[in-house]
């Protein structure tokens, strides 16, 4: 049956929660820097959100190591291991992967 | 690909972004939104796909909705989405044409 959401609104379409839950909001700006360089990446490629993925990736990984979302394989997120980025100040957090950008599929 | 814009409405101020995005890839999208009143607000937020027809193609994997939050006088904060558009809208003929998805966000106090 198709409602109208709880305040009435979308009619027909009944507002459906997010598959993998809620984000605390982060309220410490734990991850600024994070946001910042995903929204660098997209300013700089026209908005594309697949040339970015790298970020968005790290992005999500900082929020799982501050407890600002839930753990998990960043597979069942839809990253693969070429989702990569290596700048000189993540020096410590190295990855063992020599590509600098992801290898996009078609 | 598609354009997904998202607008911001409510007592928190408006903010649009645009992000390019391909169906069936994961996407991360930022709201945000700063309580410029004097005194805590406290809401929830629902959203809207535009048009209504693609709505059940846009899928949320995770995001800030459906759960009361909290931001304090002054306070900026940061909203995400995290997203992706169902790889079939791509083949559905009912879609032709829509290369662009608006999702907003109305942000509904519950407390003053």
């Amino acid at each position: 049956v198709l409602t109208g959401g709880a305040f009435g609104g979308n009619r027909g379409v009944r507002p459906v929660p997010p598959e993998k839950g809620v984000f605390p909001l982060d309220h410490l700006h734990e991850c600024d820097l994070e946001k910042k360089d995903y929204l660098a990446c997209l300013k700089s490629t026209g908005a594309q959100s697949e040339k970015c993925r790298m970020f968005s990736k790290k992005y999500l990984e900082c929020r799982m190591g501050r407890n600002l979302m839930a753990k998990q394989d960043m597979s069942e997120l839809g990253f693969s291991d070429a989702d990569v980025v290596v700048t000189p100040s993540e020096e410590k957090h190295k990855l063992q992967s020599p590509a600098s950008d992801s290898k996009e599929r078609k | 690909m598609l354009m997904l814009l998202m607008e911001c409405h409510g007592s928190l101020f408006l903010r649009r972004e645009r992000v390019k995005v391909k169906p069936g890839e994961s996407a991360l999208a930022f709201y945000t939104a700063e309580n410029r009143s004097s005194a805590p607000i406290t809401g929830v937020s629902t959203y809207n796909v535009a048009p209504m027809k693609a709505a059940i193609y846009f899928n949320k994997i995770q995001c800030f909705c459906f759960e009361e939050q909290t931001l304090l006088p002054g306070e900026q904060i940061d909203m995400p989405v995290f997203f992706y558009i169902d790889p079939e809208f791509e083949t559905d003929p009912k879609m032709d044409g829509v290369n662009n998805i608006v999702l907003s966000y109305t942000f509904f106090k519950v407390k003053e």
